[in-house]
C-alpha cells in the first residue's frame, strides 16, 4: 500500500515540521556551559501535568513519577498519609471513589477502599514460578501475607472464628471458587511431554475460527493465521514505535546500535565539537552529513567489518542531505503518512546527542561557532544511512536479502515458522527445554540451512506450551492475574472465605474493574497529589499561625538596613538567620537581576555576557572600566593574568596534546605537582584559601569603575544593536520598577542593599547549575552594582523624588555578591560609600558575616559529611573546606529541596522557619491595587520557578532517563555535555548526587493578594492558564488583610483552605529547630524578641 | 624485622580488602551507614603501609645501604622447583614502591567524598585496596611467581571497576575486552616462568639476570619475549593497544590510578626490570623502540581527535608510555624511569581534575596546522583509532567465535547424536503433532512407518541402523527392483561430501588445518 508520492516541496516542508516537532520530545538542554534550569517536559506544556507525564512515557517509554516502592517508604516515613492519599483519590471525580462495591455484615467496600489498598502494597499479577514460590516457600496457605497489618487480621480472625491457616486456606478456596478456577498450577516445565488427556482437553477449547475444510487440521491453520498477524503487528509497528534497527532487534536480538553508537558518537562530538579536541574535524562548514559522508568514505573499516556494498552504498548517495532522507526512506519502503513518526523514533534512539544537534540546529551562530552548520536534517540522513548499511549486513548474513520493509515481510511471510521462534525466543520468556532448541535452531541457521519442517515443529512446540500456560476460564479470570491478586486484596481489607463466596459477578468485575484502573501513571498521580498535599497544609499551617506577627507589613520605623536577596529558595536561610540576629535589618528578595538586563562585560572578559533571565535579551551593555590612575596597573594586571592562564592551558591543555613537549612539561610540573596534589586532597580548605590569596596577589587587582550612563544617548537601545550604558530615564525607569516591585517605596534604610548571587566549586561541569537562574545560570554581582550605581547617582534620586520615590540623602545603596556555595559575600564599590556611613557598614558586615555563620550551620544539618555540633564556626569551615575540595561530588546542594514560593510581604514569612525551602518574592499588594505589578511577577517569576522546580521532579523522579546519573563516572565531551563513560549517549538532566534529598512535588506558589485579583489575571493571561490551568504549578492566593488561604483548581477555580490551623512549635531561634534533625522539618515559629517587637 | 615490615606493606591493603569484604558479606558495613568503617580500614592500611615504607627508608638512611633482596620463606616446593616469597627492594623496587604507594593513597582520598553514597562504595574501596596490594607486590616482588600474583590481581581490579556499572552493557563488554586482551600478556608472562623453571630452576629475578649470560641467546630471548608481551600487553602498546580507550567506564578516580598513573605503567616497569636480561637480547631492543615508537605516534595523533576528556587524556598517556618503551628501546633505562614517575604524578592529577579541565580552557585548544587539519585520510584513521580494533576482530575474534560455533554445530550434530543424549524424545510434545497423530489413526488403517525399533545411544543407533538398512536393503532393492533407490542414495552422500568440502574451505579451516600442520612438523 503506497502512499501517493507527494511533491519534492511539500516533502521538504513536511520533513521542516517534523524536526519543528521534535522540540517537543528531544531534550532541549543547552550546552553544558550555559546550562539554565528548563521544564524537562518543556514540550509538553500545552497539557496538563498527568497527560503530559502519561503521554511522554508513551513515546519515550520514561515513566514520569517517583516509582511506588518509594512512595510506600515515604508513606511509612510519615511524608505521605492516608488522609493525603484519601482527598487525592475522592478529587479524581473519574475514579468514581465513593461507588459502593458491596455490604458486608460489618462493613461497606467502596471502591476508594480497593485504591487505597492497591496504593499501599504491591498487589500484582504473577507467574507461575512467583505463584510456587509463594505457596511452596513462603507458606502463602497458612499464614498471612507478611504485610498485612493487625486490624485486617484480627478482623479476619475474629469474624470467622477459625485458626489463623484456616481462615487463610478458606479464603484462597473462597477466591478460587467466585472465579471459577481450579488449584492448578503448573510447572512451567510442565509441557515437555503432553498427556493424551491434557491434549485432548486442549484441543477441545481450539475453535477453529478460520474458514477450513472440516476434518482437517485445526491447529495448523490457527498457527498459521496467528503468524501472518503478527508479522502485519509488528511490521505496523515501524514508523509508530519503533526503527527498522528496532525491528531487526525483535527478531534477531541483535542490537545494532550498540554496534553503530561508538562510531556515531565520535563523529557526532567531533562534529559539534566546541573546542575541545586540537584538530577540528575538516569539512565541518559544509555540514554534518557532508563531513560524515566523506569521512566514512575514507574508512577501511568496511573492509575488516565485512561491508561490501559500503563505497557504493555511499558513492551513490545525493550531495543534499534533504534528497538522502527522501531516498532512504522510500528505499526503506515505509508508507509516506509515517515517515514524521519514524524519524522522530529514530532521534529518541539517543535523546541527548540528538537534542544537542536540535539545540544547535535553533542556534545557529552559538558561541562563535558560525563556521559549523548544524542542520538536524544532515543528522538524520547520516542516521537513516548508517541504519541501511548495518541493516544491509545482518539480513545478507542471516537471510541472504535485502533489508527493506517489504523484502523481510515477504521473507517471514514465506517463513512463518521461522518468524514465530524468532519473535517468541528473543521478546518472551521461554522454558529451557524450548529456548535451548531455539538457540540452537537461530544459532546454525546460517551454517545448516534448517528446513522448514524443524522450524515448524519448534514453532508448534512453542505454540503448544503457551498455549498450555495461559488457559484461563471462559470469563477470562486466571490464577496469576485474578486469583491471587483477589486473595492479597482480600488479605489486605480484612475480608474473609464466607464475604467472597457472597460476591456476584458483577462485583467481582467492579474489583477487578478498580485494580485495573490504578494503572502505574494514576497510581503515581494520586501519590504525587498525596505528596503535595501533605507538604502543602504544614506549610499553610505555619503562614496561618505567623499571621500578624511578621514584621515590615508596614514601616513604622526606620530599619537599619534593607537587604534585596535573590529569591532563591536558598536565600531564605541567611535571611532568616540575618533577622534574627538583628531584627533591625528588613530583608526582600526578588529576581536576582534586580529588574536590570544587561550585556556585561567584565574587566578580563573579550565578549559580553547576557545577565538576565534567558527569555530577555537585554538591550544595554555595562562594562566594567579601570579608575582612572589605575590603567597602568590594568597593563600590569592583564600581562600577569594572561600569563597565568597560558600557564594553565600549557599545564592542563598542551599536556595532552602534544607528545614530546608533554614529556618536557611533566618533568617540570611533576616535582611541583606531588606536594599540590596532597595538599590539595588532605588540607583543601587552607590550600584554597592561599591559592584564592596567591591568585589575587600575583594577578593585582585593579580598582574599576562601571559604564552605567549611555556613551550616546541619541542612539536607540535594542536587543539587536545594544547600546554602552543607560540614558537617564531609563536608569530611573528601572530603579523605580523595580522598587515598585518589591514594594520598597517608602521609609527606606541608611544602607539598601543589593545582593547577588553565584557559586562556585571545584570539578564541576554542572557549575553553571548552581549559580543564578534569574541570570542565565551566571552570577548576578555585576547587575547589582551596576544597580547601586545607578540608584546613588543624585540625578536619578531627583527624578525619583519626582516620581515619588524619595530616597533620603543619608541613604546609600550597595552591590553585593553572596557566594550560595562558601557563603562568602563580595561587596563593591565600598570606597565610595560616604565617610559618615561608613561605622555603620562595618557593623553592617559584621551583622552579615554572623548570618552567614548561621546560613553554613543550618546547611551542614543536611550534608552527612558535615560536622553535627553546635559550633558555628566549625560548620562555616567546613561549608567553605567543601567548595575548595576537588574530590566532593556535592560541593552544596542547590535547589535540592524546593518546594514553595511566596509572592508578597515578608511579614507573611518573616517570623517562621521554612527550611530552605521557599522562593520568597517580595511584592506589596497594597501598592498595587489593580494587579499589574503582581501580574508581571507571575508572569516572569513563574515559569523560572516552575522551570527549576520542574527539572528537580523530573531529575529525580527517573534520574536515569530524565535525570543524567552518577557524576562519578560522568566524562565531560566536546565542552558540550556530558556522557556516561566514553561511547553513551549524551545525559542530560541533573547528576545524582544535586538530587539525592529533593522531595519531587510542584511549586506551592502562594501570593498575597485577593482572589478576585488573581482570577482576573488569570483570565487575561494565556501563558499562566497554560503553567497554573495545567498543573505545572499549583497556586493558592493568601488574603492581604484576612490572612485567608484558597487554593485554586483548575476545574473549579479557588477554594477556601479550611483545614483547623494547629499550633507549631515555638522556638527562640532557628537553631534550636533544627539542631539534631536531617530529615524535613515542618515549619516553626521563632520567638519574638522585645527589641523586634519595637520594629514590628 | 625488615622482612616483616617489607611483607606487611603489600599484605595490609589486602588484609584491609578482606575485612571489608568480609564485613559486608556479614552486613556490618554495608549502606551508608558503612561508608565510615569501610574508608577507615582501607584507608587506614594504605597510610599504615606507607608509613612503613618510610621506616625502611629510615632504616637503610642508618645502615648506609638498600635493603636490596630480602628473603623470607619458601613459598610453593616441589622437587628441584621452589618458589619464594622474597622482595626486591633495591633502588628501582623502592621508589616505584613510594610512588605506588602515595598516589594510592591520595587517590582512596579523594574517593572518601566523591563516591560517597554510591551503591558500589564498598566494592569500590575493596577493589581500590586490593589493586594496592597488586600493585606493590608487582613492584616490590623478588620473584616473577610472586611478581605475576600481582599482575594478575591487577588485572582482575582492573576488569572489576571497569565493569564498575554492570547493569549497562556497554560496560560489561568493554571490560571483558580489556580483561581478555590482557589474558594474552598473562599467557607470555606464564611462559617465561615456565621457562625459567627449566632453564635457570630459579624464578628469583636476581636469578635470573645472573644466570641469563649462561644461556643461549635464544633462551635468554624466549624468556624475556615471554616477559615483554605481558608488559606491552599491560601498557598498551600497538598491537594491543585498543583495550585501553575502552577501560574509561569506571569511576573518575579508578580511572585516575589504574589507566592514567600507574596500572598502565607497570608493563614499564617491568621492562626497566628486565633491563639485566635484555643487555642479552639485543634484538628484543630494538622491538620494545619499535612498538613504543609506534604506540607513541598513534596516541599523539588520535588524541589530536579525541573530543571527550578521559579519552583524550587517555591517549596522551598511551603516546607518552610508547615515548617510555621507545626510550628502554634505546636503552635509557633510567630516564624511562624517570620519565615513568613523574608522568605517573601528573596524569593522576589530571584525571583527578578532569571534571573542571572544561572550564580551564580558556576559548579553544590550540588548533594543528591548517595544512594538517585538512588531511581528511588521517583524520579518519585517528578517528578509527586506526582501525587496530576492527584488524584484531578481523584476524582473531571473527575467526575464534565461527570455530566455536561449528564446534558447537559438530557436537550437536554429530556428537549428541552418536552417544544418544537426550532429546525431543517424548512421543508427542506439539498439539499439532498430536492432532496429527490422531488424524492418521482415523485416515490410515495400517499404521506402518517404515521403523523397526527405536534404539538410543551409539550402540542402540548402530543396532537400528542395521537393522534398518536390512529393511531398506529388502525393500528397495529386494522388493521393489532398484529402478532408482540407488541413485538417491549416492546423490544424498555427494550433498554430504560437498558441505564437508565446503566448510573446510573456508579460511578459518585453512588456517586451523595449516596450524595443524605446523604443529605436527614442529
Amino acid at each position: 500500500m503506497k502512499a501517493i508520492q507527494s511533491s519534492h516541496e511539500d516533502l521538504f516542508k513536511r520533513l521542516q515540521q517534523a524536526i519543528k516537532q521534535m522540540e517537543q520530545v528531544l531534550p532541549g538542554q543547552a550546552s553544558i556551559k550555559d546550562f539554565v534550569h528548563h521544564n524537562t517536559l518543556h514540550g509538553f506544556e500545552h497539557l496538563p501535568f498527568q497527560e503530559a507525564v502519561e503521554k511522554a512515557c508513551k513515546i519515550t517509554g520514561n515513566h514520569g513519577y517517583l516509582p511506588e516502592k518509594q512512595c510506600r517508604a515515604l508513606y511509612h516515613e510519615g511524608r505521605i498519609t492516608q488522609t493525603g492519599l484519601k482527598t487525592a483519590i475522592e478529587g479524581t471525580p473519574a475514579l468514581k471513589a465513593n461507588e459502593l462495591i458491596f455490604k458486608s455484615e460489618s462493613r461497606d467496600i467502596s471502591r476508594s477502599d480497593i485504591y487505597l489498598t492497591r496504593l499501599l502494597h504491591p498487589i500484582k499479577a504473577v507467574t507461575g514460578c512467583q505463584i510456587n514460590w509463594e505457596l511452596g516457600e513462603m507458606k502463602a496457605l497458612q499464614t498471612f501475607q507478611s504485610d498485612v497489618d493487625s486490624t485486617a487480621r484480627d478482623r479476619v480472625l475474629t469474624s470467622t472464628k477459625m485458626e489463623e491457616h484456616e481462615a487463610i486456606n478458606d479464603l484462597w478456596s473462597a477466591c478460587l471458587h467466585i472465579l471459577d478456577l481450579d488449584h492448578f498450577i503448573a510447572h512451567p516445565e510442565d509441557m515437555l511431554d503432553l498427556t493424551p488427556e491434557k491434549a485432548q482437553s486442549m484441543l477441545s477449547q481450539m475453535v477453529p475460527d478460520v474458514d477450513h475444510p472440516e476434518g482437517q487440521p485445526v491447529i495448523d491453520a490457527l498457527i498459521r493465521k496467528q503468524a501472518h498477524q503478527e508479522i502485519e503487528k509488528l511490521f505496523g509497528q515501524v514508523g509508530d514505535r519503533l526503527t527498522l534497527e528496532g525491528m531487526l532487534k525483535q527478531l534477531t536480538g541483535e542490537d545494532m546500535l550498540e554496534e553503530m553508537r561508538p562510531v556515531l558518537v565520535r563523529y557526532m562530538a567531533a562534529f559539534l565539537d566546541q573546542g575541545f579536541s586540537a584538530w577540528p574535524g575538516p569539512g565541518r562548514e559544509a555540514g554534518f552529513y557532508s563531513f560524515w559522508r566523506k569521512s566514512a568514505a575514507k574508512d577501511i573499516a568496511r573492509v575488516f567489518d565485512d561491508f561490501p556494498d559500503w563505497s557504493d552504498t555511499l558513492e551513490a548517495l545525493p550531495e543534499d542531505a534533504f534528497d538522502t532522507v527522501i531516498i532512504e526512506l522510500r528505499w526503506l519502503g515505509l508508507d509516506e503518512e509515517k515517515w514524521e513518526g519514524y524519524l522522530q523514533r529514530l532521534a529518541l534512539e539517543l535523546p541527548g546527542w540528538s537534542g544537542m544537534f536540535l539545540w544547535r540546529h535553533n542556534r545557529p551562530g552559538y558561541a562563535d561557532l558560525d563556521t559549523v552548520n548544524v542542520n538536524m536534517i544532515d543528522y538524520l540522513a547520516v542516521r537513516l544511512v548508517m541504519e541501511r548499511l548495518f541493516a544491509q549486513r545482518l539480513c545478507r548474513n542471516l537471510w541472504q536479502i535485502e533489508a527493506s520493509l517489504d523484502v523481510i515481510r515477504w521473507y517471514f511471510n514465506h517463513h512463518l515458522p521461522e518468524f514465530l521462534v524468532r519473535q517468541n525466543f528473543y521478546n518472551t520468556h521461554l522454558p529451557e527445554y524450548l529456548s535451548t532448541l531455539a538457540q540452537h535452531h537461530l544459532s546454525c541457521s546460517d551454517v545448516c540451512n534448517t528446513d522448514d519442517q524443524q522450524w515448524w515443529h519448534l514453532a508448534h512446540l512453542i505454540w503448544t506450551w503457551r498455549h498450555s500456560i495461559s488457559k484461563g476460564n471462559p470469563n477470562g479470570h486466571n490464577l496469576f492475574s485474578s486469583g491471587w491478586p483477589l486473595f492479597r486484596l482480600s488479605q489486605h481489607l480484612g475480608l474473609c472465605g464466607a464475604e467472597i463466596r457472597k460476591l456476584n459477578m458483577t462485583q467481582v468485575d467492579m474489583i477487578f474493574e478498580c485494580l485495573k484502573t490504578m494503572d502505574a501513571q494514576q497510581a503515581g498521580f494520586l501519590w504525587l497529589q498525596a505528596y503535595e498535599q501533605h507538604y502543602r497544609d504544614q506549610f499553610f499551617n505555619g503562614v496561618k499561625n505567623n499571621h500578624r506577627r511578621g514584621r515590615w507589613s508596614t514601616r513604622d520605623s526606620r530599619p537599619d538596613a534593607q537587604i534585596v536577596f535573590c529569591m532563591d529558595d536558598r536565600e531564605e536561610g541567611i535571611r532568616r538567620h540575618l533577622e534574627e540576629h538583628n531584627p533591625g535589618i528588613e530583608t526582600l528578595g526578588a529576581g536576582g537581576f534586580f529588574g536590570l538586563p544587561i550585556n556585561w562585560r567584565g574587566l578580563d572578559d573579550e565578549q559580553i555576557t547576557p545577565l538576565c533571565p534567558v527569555v530577555v535579551t537585554p538591550s544595554h551593555e555595562i562594562r566594567e572600566l579601570p579608575k582612572k590612575h589605575a590603567e597602568p596597573l590594568l597593563k600590569k594586571h592583564q600581562r600577569r593574568r594572561s600569563i597565568r592562564l597560558r600557564l594553565q592551558d600549557l599545564i592542563f591543555h598542551e599536556t595532552r596534546r602534544n607528545l614530546l613537549a608533554t614529556s618536557l612539561l611533566i618533568f617540570i610540573s611533576a616535582p611541583i605537582t606531588l606536594p599540590i596534589l596532597a595538599t590539595k586532597t588532605f588540607a583543601y580548605g587552607k590550600f584554597g584559601r592561599w591559592l584564592d590569596k596567591t591568585r589575587k596577589t600575583f594577578d593585582l587587582q585593579v580598582p574599576s569603575d562601571i559604564t552605567i550612563n549611555a556613551a550616546d544617548p541619541e542612539q536607540a537601545a535594542t536587543p539587536e544593536t545594544p547600546r554602552i550604558g543607560l540614558t537617564d530615564t531609563e536608569q530611573a525607569d528601572r530603579v523605580e520598577s523595580f522598587l515598585r516591585t518589591v514594594g520598597l517605596t517608602n521609609t527606606f534604610a541608611p544602607f539598601l542593599v543589593m545582593m547577588g548571587h553565584g557559586s562556585i566549586s571545584q570539578n564541576n561541569p554542572h557549575l553553571a547549575a548552581y549559580d543564578c537562574g534569574a541570570c542565565s545560570g551566571r552570577h548576578g554581582g555585576p547587575n547589582a552594582r551596576a544597580f547601586a550605581a545607578i540608584a546613588n547617582r543624585p540625578a536619578i534620586r531627583q527624578i525619583l523624588r519626582e516620581r515619588g520615590i524619595k530616597l533620603p540623602d543619608d541613604a546609600w545603596v550597595l552591590g553585593a555578591e553572596h557566594n550560595t556555595c562558601d557563603e562568602v559575600i563580595e561587596w563593591y564599590d565600598q570606597d565610595q560609600i560616604p565617610s559618615a556611613l561608613q561605622g555603620g557598614f562595618t557593623q553592617l558586615k559584621k551583622d552579615l558575616y554572623i548570618a552567614t555563620l548561621g546560613s553554613a550551620h543550618e546547611r551542614s544539618r543536611r550534608l552527612a559529611s558535615a560536622p553535627k555540633g553546635t559550633s558555628r564556626k566549625a560548620a562555616l569551615n567546613h561549608i567553605f573546606g567543601r567548595s575548595k575540595d576537588f574530590s566532593q561530588a556535592r560541593p552544596e546542594l542547590g535547589h535540592a529541596t524546593n518546594a514553595a514560593a511566596i509572592i508578597g510581604r515578608r511579614s507573611i514569612s518573616q517570623g517562621a522557619f521554612f527550611d530552605r525551602r521557599v522562593f520568597l518574592i517580595s511584592y506589596d499588594p497594597t501598592q498595587d491595587p489593580d494587579g499589574n505589578i503582581v501580574e508581571a511577577i507571575l508572569l516572569t517569576a513563574g515559569p523560572v520557578g516552575a522551570g527549576i522546580n520542574l527539572e528537580y521532579y523530573f531529575s529525580t523522579v527517573n534520574n536515569e532517563h530524565y535525570g543524567c546519573g552518577s557524576k562519578v563516572t560522568h566524562n565531560v565531551t566536546g565542552l558540550l555535555g556530558v556522557m556516561q563513560g566514553t561511547t553513551s549517549d549524551l545525559r542530560t538532566g541533573l547528576p545524582k548526587q544535586m538530587i539525592e534529598i529533593h522531595e519531587a512535588m510542584r511549586l506551592q506558589v502562594l501570593v498575597e493578594a485577593t482572589v478576585e485579583t488573581l482570577t482576573k489575571i488569570y483570565m487575561r493571561q494565556p501563558p499562566l492558564q497554560e503553567l497554573v490551568g495545567n498543573g505545572w504549578l499549583l497556586l493558592s492566593a493568601i488574603h492581604p488583610e484576612t490572612g485567608e488561604i484558597s487554593v485554586f483548581k483548575p476545574e473549579e477555580g479557588f477554594a477556601l483552605w479550611d483545614n483547623p490551623v494547629t499550633p507549631v512549635p515555638v522556638v527562640a531561634n532557628s537553631t534550636q529547630h533544627y539542631q539534631g534533625h536531617h530529615e524535613p522539618l515542618a515549619p516553626a515559629l521563632i520567638e519574638i524578641t522585645k527589641e523586634a517587637k519595637h520594629h514590628a | 624485622m625488615l622482612n616483616l615490615m617489607a611483607a606487611m606493606i603489600p599484605a595490609l591493603p589486602a588484609i584491609a580488602a578482606l575485612w571489608v569484604a568480609a564485613g559486608f558479606v556479614l552486613g556490618n558495613n554495608r549502606g551508608e551507614s558503612g561508608e565510615a568503617q569501610t574508608r577507615r580500614v582501607v584507608l587506614s592500611a594504605a597510610t599504615l603501609s606507607f608509613i612503613l615504607l618510610l621506616c625502611i627508608d629510615l632504616l637503610s638512611l642508618f645502615h648506609g645501604k638498600l635493603p636490596g633482596e630480602l628473603q623470607l620463606f619458601p613459598w610453593l616446593n616441589s622437587g628441584d622447583y621452589q618458589v619464594n616469597i622474597s622482595f626486591l627492594l633495591d633502588g628501582l623496587g623502592l621508589i616505584m614502591a613510594h610512588l605506588v604507594s602515595l598516589l594510592l593513597l591520595i587517590t582512596l582520598h579523594f574517593s572518601v567524598n566523591y563516591l560517597h553514597r554510591e551503591a558500589g562504595y564498598q566494592r569500590f574501596f575493596i577493589i581500590m585496596s586490593l589493586f594496592t596490594s597488586a600493585m606493590l607486590l608487582i613492584v616490590m616482588a623478588g620473584n616473577t611467581v610472586l611478581t605475576f600474583v600481582g599482575w594478575e590481581l591487577a588485572g582482575v581490579c582492573s576488569y572489576l571497576l571497569i565493569a564498575y556499572s554492570h547493569e549497562k552493557t556497554t560496560t560489561t563488554i568493554n571490560a571483558t575486552r580489556a580483561f581478555v586482551t590482557n589474558k594474552v600478556g598473562d599467557a607470555g608472562f606464564l611462559l617465561s616462568i615456565i621457562l625459567s623453571f627449566f632453564w635457570i630452576s630459579s624464578t628469583e629475578w636476581n636469578d635470573i639476570f645472573t644466570k641469563a649470560g649462561e644461556l643461549d641467546g635464544l633462551q635468554a630471548g624466549l624468556i624475556a619475549t615471554g616477559l615483554l608481551i605481558a608488559a606491552m600487553a599491560k601498557s598498551a602498546q600497538i598491537p594491543f593497544t585498543p583495550w585501553i580507550a575502552r577501560a574509561l567506564e569506571g569511576p573518575t578516580p579508578s580511572s585516575a590510578i589504574f589507566y592514567g598513573a600507574l596500572m598502565v605503567h607497570a608493563g614499564v616497569y617491568l621492562v626497566i626490570r628486565m633491563e639485566p636480561l635484555l643487555s642479552h637480547t639485543p634484538e628484543l631492543l630494538w622491538m620494545i623502540a619499535l612498538a613504543g615508537a609506534a604506540t607513541a605516534i598513534y596516541g599523539f595523533i588520535g588524541g589530536l581527535v579525541q573530543s571527550d576528556i578521559k579519552s583524550a587524556l587517555m591517549f596522551s598517556t598511551t603516546g607518552q608510555v610508547g615515548l617510555m618503551f621507545f626510550a628502554c628501546g634505546l636503552g635509557w633505562f633510567e630516564f624511562a624511569t624517570w620519565h615513568l614517575i613523574a608522568h605517573a604524578i601528573w596524569r593522576a592529577y589530571h584525571f583527578l581534575s578532569s571534571p573542571a579541565l572544561m572550564h580551564l580552557l580558556p576559548d579553544h585548544s590550540r588548533f594543528i596546522p591548517a595544512w594538517l587539519q585538512k588531511r581528511r585520510r588521517t583524520y579518519t584513521a585517528a578517528l578509527q583509532r586506526f582501525w587496530l580494533e576492527h584488524i584484531t576482530d578481523w584476524l582473531l575474534v571473527k575467526p575464534i567465535l565461527a570455530l566455536s560455533k561449528d564446534a558447537q554445530t559438530f557436537d550437536q550434530q554429530v556428537v549428541n547424536r552418536l552417544f544418544g543424549l537426550p532429546g525431543s524424545i517424548g512421543a508427542v510434545s506439539s498439539l499439532a503433532q498430536w492432532e496429527e497423530q490422531k488424524h492418521a489413526h482415523s485416515t490410515q488403517l495400517d499404521g506402518d512407518s517404515g521403523d523397526i525399533g527405536r534404539g538410543r545411544g551409539l550402540i542402540g543407533k548402530l543396532m537400528e541402523w542395521i537393522a534398518s538398512l536390512l529393511h531398506w536393503f529388502e525393500e528397495h532393492l529386494v522388493l521393489k527392483g532398484g529402478d532408482d533407490g540407488i541413485l538417491q542414495a549416492v546423490v544424498r552422500v555427494g550433498e554430504a561430501l560437498t558441505k564437508v568440502d565446503e566448510m573446510l574451505s573456508r579460511p578459518r579451516y585453512l588456517l586451523l588445518m595449516l596450524l595443524l600442520t605446523f604443529v605436527v612438523i614442529l
